[in-house]
């Protein structure tokens, strides 16, 4: 029963912590003040410095994990409402999109190789590339660590926030389809809340590609895993 | 009555991921069942089979937030923090790069693409 109640508790905390963060977030808008990053570094600190153990946090957090698959299938909404803009690029789209998942999965995996890691660090960072929960569900299969997925997965999407539109300028690429498809397909959902910034044109091709590629990834990956 | 279509709506997800999930034990693919879930549900979407006046709050109302579906899963590295104090910690520099040449490549192969597709029009 006592249990019961420290997930409750934890439950509640995490919400409003989240809340605080969304708060922050509107507030100060930058990569750092996105409320996953605030409110989980918050929480990290506060059991690292702390003598609460992450699986004792997991009596509360276990309820918000159930979420994660059915997550992926809601993401098939949005990708619906953008079927006119995919039709109208389909193959340019599908093209670019498999370049640069295969790009990300490639330079990922044979990066850690060579630094010398180890095959569940490999699993871990092969997904990194795509939004959260198809990342987590895809290292899952694989055999990867979960809280690494994640944890890549945040670097990617902030990196790619930050730079993504400095890169797409120094490479002069001028065409919202092509700086849009290339930020989302490189980091997901914040990169495109970024990309937004660049045009509406460049937000939408960023959020149809964040969705396309996390289901050639989901496809690739295996594969590519496979070769090792 | 506004709550009850909200946890129905829902609950549609969890119905198409456990979908997802029968089939991908059943044959043994090597695909998330979540993504075949999707790929299940966007089928009957672009089919008119689903309405999406039928399911669009609870799905919006779920996507809104998704960042916090992702703390507890994020939380955990505190688990692991010793690893990025050492050589672990190459694997941050390895991820940005690799995401910057993701952007970079991608956005130019889509660029070439673009200019492929105005030249064949002329």
């Amino acid at each position: 029963m006592i249990n019961v109640w420290i997930g409750i508790i934890f439950l509640i905390m995490t919400i409003a912590v989240y809340r605080v963060a969304k708060r922050i977030y509107r507030k100060y808008p930058n990569p750092f003040t996105l409320p996953i990053f605030l409110t989980s570094g918050f929480l990290i600190i506060l059991l690292g410095f702390s003598d609460l153990s992450y699986r004792s946090y997991m009596l509360g957090g276990q309820w918000i994990d159930l979420f994660l698959g059915p997550i992926v299938v809601a993401l098939a909404l949005p990708l619906y409402r953008q079927l006119d803009l995919i039709k109208k690029y389909a193959q340019t789209i599908f093209l670019g999109i498999f370049a640069g998942s295969i790009i990300g999965i490639v330079t990922g995996i044979a990066g850690a190789k060579t630094l010398g890691f180890e095959d569940w660090i490999i699993k871990s960072v092969a997904a990194k590339s795509v939004t959260t929960p198809v990342a987590l569900s895809i290292t899952d299969t694989a055999g990867g660590n979960l809280s690494f997925a994640a944890v890549f997965v945040m670097i990617a999407g902030i990196s790619g926030a930050m730079f993504g539109p400095v890169i797409v300028r120094l490479l002069r690429i001028q065409h919202p389809v092509a700086r849009g498809l290339g930020i989302g397909t490189a980091s997901h959902a914040i990169g495109t809340s970024k990309a937004l910034e660049l045009g509406e044109l460049d937000g939408a091709v960023s959020a149809l590609s964040m969705t396309i590629s996390a289901v050639v990834v989901s496809f690739l990956v295996p594969l590519f895993l496979a070769l090792l | 009555m506004k709550y009850l279509k909200i946890i129905l709506q829902i609950s549609v997800l969890f119905l198409f991921y456990y979908i997802g999930e029968a089939i991908q034990s059943a044959f043994s693919l090597f695909i998330p069942g979540s993504i075949i879930g999707m790929l299940l549900f966007f089928a009957l979407l672009t089919f008119k089979l689903i309405r999406v006046e039928w399911v669009a709050d609870g799905i919006d109302l779920l996507i809104k937030d998704m960042p916090i579906f992702f703390v507890p899963v994020t939380v955990g590295v505190v688990q692991y923090l010793e690893f990025f104090y050492g050589k672990g910690s190459l694997m941050i520099p390895l991820v940005i790069l690799s995401t910057f040449l993701t952007v970079g490549i991608s956005s130019c192969i889509t660029s070439l693409l673009l200019k492929k597709e105005v030249d064949a029009h002329d």
